[in-house]
């Protein structure tokens, strides 16, 4: 085996061995040749092998947290099952949410703990784990990415693409505006462009499905629905870079989404609709951070997830150091649309930037869910698309943790990449979370920031300390400190952090805790509330 | 002509590959470093070395960001210091107060940048997470949880220079931490003792096991005499660090430090022996002078020239006797190569026998 097979397999050798249990990593390290300690240290940095399988885990997210999460936990623990907290499983609409080993359980009620018995193995959700969705909007075949729309597995966008060729088919994706969805909104095409410039070979393509930021769950419901438009636009993609290998990574958490993208695969076979392509699935491990796209492509290669320093960009040096494309879910199940009915149709479709957008919405709405509303939308209109606020609006997150919060005040916004970098927040991956007023802001800041203090990988100083320090100062606070002064540091705290950081995650981990300082102050400030 | 770029304001000549911090450094330039060592190749991770450069948005790592033509870099600049106050204010909130260092093995380069860099030292100190092992029975090394700042040039260290990879970064977050595989003594996996990350670490929190109390001063306050080891012919250079007030006033090495990287032929690298094995010096049984064998059959003590004598006369007689090959030479594995020729110079030249070996030959 080739060392970068065996480094590629060292994280899936560690999981089939049961994750990091005494002796597992010298197993794996004999195997695979490969340093015991950096097959340890591997291991240990992802929760899913660090503190393996044999336990629940009760999602923490905020949206399960506002409906019960941790009464969950509580409950779980006095009937003596094993079980800890988990950082947000992406099943929002669904919650609260639970891990039963590397299944999701959904819509789980105290009954359903109560019924188990004492034995964690025994408790369900309320469906199946391989058969539940989410809710999406209706079925309408002006949308380019059709949630509620049969599967098509003829590959005729790729059949369409190659016809064009490689160039025309990248100027499509230019006119139709299309920026990366996984957060940092960059044009997609500028990265086609750029990897496939790239005279080096291979050139290689990445699926990023490391669906993580909390209140986000588009992507999941993107491969549960329409795994077929995930297909052919990452064949698309490959066939215009010059690609044949294409990875995807999914997070450990989406057994659902991998067993709907393998049938896909298979039928794809069947039809011989995408030959040339290879599709190499991947399994992530828990860690939010892998997200972050060298973060991901240090896990692809077996290694802690922790991101590297850019430039050198993944387009130039990627996976193995070959020139990489990575994007998003929704990013490349936009693309056979836009190569069907062109660029110019797909921009045309948005509010206020280009093409549709999918808002993951849930919290304090009648109907949690997935819904492909035209880019720009405001939260007025998300939340009517998900039958309307539940209480009196408070406050809301946009675009995921990372986007920190908004008063009710800013419903009427225009959610997208521009309008909302203006008011200090961002769409982010569109994960939208609505509270009303019943709602204990300061106790939905702190789930925030316990979330960003446990996945910070740990690399850079302003990160990895910074955001203990903020959860710090905001305990103080929230215990009523004497001197009223625990906050006095967090602006100055935050300011490193964005300045400082590596990556996105620690630039943006203050947010939480800065923006609802400045949108609630009257909330903070120990004896005053 | 060479190209140039500006630092500070002032024009400089770049020398071609060379990092933004190496061009810094060469100019004296001082900026603050905390995970960099020559030896290694640069992560970026520790932060303190960000510079500003004109036409890049974020402040940028100069450690791992090549000097190119035309750059325009400030390293002093109002965001730069206020990014130097704060992230070191972070550090030591996250760490042990300055004076509990003084036990450290190494001055704190931590403390003495924060001080440096008018780091406040006011923020509310925090809760560590970082696991420590307990217990490793290994005699030379522990590692102490609560002076670490995870800059990983100890696991660097041992993957990179020394290829033993024994330790490595592991858990993530708060909890990131330095560890062996499955928390096991260092004696139980490929770890070699050399000592390499006690050297590296800016902290202490990689640390000798030995009590400095052997020394009367702070670590910072030893003196130091660079000399050449003695366990083999490779010539490593060491410091031994001295406390000449200690032990009576007859002076004691208190440890031994490698030397900057770049000093040859050890580029700063040193094995256990050299490390660690120095007890030797003080040592009770340690002989100073020649010992000779009487009549009576007693070892006694003696001069140079009489033991030399004595040899001589001894082998010559053998081989008178006996004939030249009733003889053989073998040196010991701490002679150098010149003493080696020496050695078999003496052996073939004078003596006239092909009977000769180097002990660390076998």
């Amino acid at each position: 085996m080739a060392a970068k097979d065996k480094m590629e397999r060292l994280l899936e050798a560690l999981h089939e061995a049961g994750g990091l249990a005494e002796g597992t990593a010298a197993k794996v390290a004999a195997e695979l040749g490969v340093p015991e300690a950096q097959v340890y240290g591997a291991g240990s940095f992802y929760h899913l092998l660090g503190s393996p399988d044999s336990r629940l885990r009760v999602c923490t997210g905020l949206s399960c947290a506002m409906r019960g999460g941790r009464k969950l936990l509580a409950l779980a623990e006095e009937a003596g099952m094993p079980v800890s907290e988990c950082s947000c499983l992406a099943a929002c609409d669904r919650a609260p949410a639970m891990l039963r080993e590397r299944s999701v359980l959904v819509d789980v009620e105290p009954a359903d703990i109560e019924k188990a018995d004492g034995d964690w193995r025994a408790v369900q959700g309320s469906e199946l784990p391989e058969d539940w969705r989410g809710r999406v909007g209706p079925d309408d075949s002006e949308l380019p990415m059709n949630l509620g729309g049969a599967q098509n597995f003829t590959g005729s966008a790729l059949a369409k693409a190659c016809e064009m060729g490689a160039e025309a088919a990248i100027a499509a994706i230019e006119e139709s505006g299309l920026q990366g969805r996984g957060g940092a909104g960059f044009p997609a095409a500028i990265k086609w462009r750029a990897v496939r410039a790239q005279a080096s070979n291979p050139h290689y393509v990445v699926l990023n499905a490391d669906e993580g930021e909390p209140g986000t769950f588009k992507d999941r419901e993107l491969m549960l629905r329409r795994p077929d438009l995930v297909l052919e636009g990452l064949a698309i993609a490959a066939y215009c870079l010059g690609a044949s290998d294409v990875y995807l990574y999914l997070r450990g958490e989406f057994r659902g989404p991998w067993s709907k993208l393998e049938k896909a695969i298979e039928k794809y076979s069947e039809e011989g609709a995408l030959d040339g392509v290879t599709f190499h699935l991947h399994s992530g491990h828990g860690a939010y951070i892998c997200g972050e796209e060298t973060a991901l492509l240090e896990a692809l290669e077996g290694k802690r997830g922790m991101p590297r320093l850019k430039p050198p960009f993944p387009t130039e040096s990627g996976l193995w150091g070959n020139p990489t494309l990575i994007q998003n879910v929704e990013t490349i199940a936009c693309v056979p649309s836009i190569i069907r009915r062109g660029g110019a149709w797909f921009k045309a479709l948005g509010a206020t930037e280009p093409g549709t957008k999918l808002y993951s919405i849930s919290g304090d709405v009648s109907e949690p869910g997935t819904y492909e509303l035209p880019l720009g939308a405001s939260l007025d209109e998300v939340a009517a698309a998900a039958g309307g606020y539940e209480g009196e609006l408070l406050a809301f997150s946009p675009g995921g943790a990372s986007s920190g919060f908004l008063p009710a005040s800013e419903s009427g916004r225009s959610l997208d990449f521009a309008s909302l970098s203006k008011v200090g927040s961002m769409l982010g991956s569109a994960g939208v979370v609505v509270m009303n007023t019943k709602s204990d802001i300061r106790e939905s800041v702190r789930e925030q920031l316990v979330f960003f203090e446990n996945e910070s990988c740990g690399q850079c100083a302003p990160c990895r300390i910074g955001t203990r320090y903020l959860r710090e100062a905001l305990d103080r606070d929230l215990q009523g400190s004497p001197s009223g002064k625990s906050l006095a540091e967090v602006a100055e705290v935050a300011w490193e952090m964005n300045e400082g950081s590596i990556c996105g995650l620690g630039q943006a981990a203050a947010l939480p805790l800065t923006s609802a300082l400045q949108h609630f102050p009257n909330a903070f400030g120990g004896e005053k509330s | 002509m060479s190209e140039t770029l500006r630092l500070n304001g002032k024009d400089v000549a770049i020398v071609p590959g060379e990092s933004v911090l190496e061009l810094s450094r060469r100019v004296d330039v001082e900026i603050p470093t905390l995970c960099h060592d020559p030896r290694l190749k640069p992560v970026g991770a520790c932060r303190t070395c960000l510079v500003e450069i004109d036409g890049m948005h974020r402040l940028v790592p100069s450690c791992a960001t090549k000097a190119a033509a035309g750059m325009a870099i400030d390293t002093n600049s109002e965001r730069v210091v206020r990014h130097q106050k704060a992230l070191f204010a972070l550090y030591l909130s996250d760490n042990v107060d300055a004076a509990e260092t003084d036990d450290t093995s190494a001055p704190s380069e931590l403390h003495a940048f924060a001080s440096k860099v008018g780091a406040p030292t006011t923020w509310p100190k925090m809760q560590h997470k970082r696991f420590q092992r307990a217990g490793d029975r290994n005699p030379y090394i522990e590692y102490r949880a609560d002076r670490c700042i995870l800059c990983a040039r100890c696991t660097r260290y041992c993957e990179e220079v020394e290829s033993v990879s024994a330790i490595t970064l592991a858990a993530r977050g708060s909890e990131t931490t330095i560890a062996t595989s499955d928390n096991r003594s260092l004696l139980d996996t490929t770890c070699e003792l050399c000592g390499g990350c006690v050297d590296v670490c800016p902290t202490g929190a990689m640390a000798e096991k030995k009590p400095l109390s052997l020394s009367l001063l702070p670590a910072r306050e030893l003196e130091k005499v660079r000399t050449t080891c003695n366990y083999c012919g490779v010539g490593c250079q060491m410091d031994l660090n001295i406390d000449r007030m200690a032990n009576d006033g007859r002076g004691v090495v208190a440890k031994i430090t490698s030397p900057d990287a770049g000093v040859l032929p050890n580029d700063g690298n040193l094995c256990v022996k050299g490390r660690f094995a120095y007890q030797f010096i003080d040592h009770a049984d340690r002989l100073t002078k020649p010992l000779v064998r009487g009549e009576d059959g007693e070892l006694a003590e003696s001069s140079w020239e009489d033991a030399l004598r004595i040899a001589s006369e001894g082998l010559k007689r053998v081989a008178a006797r006996h004939g030249a090959d009733s003889l053989s030479f073998v040196s010991s594995s701490r002679c150098t190569g010149e003493e080696n020729y020496l050695v078999q110079k003496l052996s073939r030249a004078v003596f006239g026998t092909n009977n000769v070996h180097q002990c660390a030959a076998t």
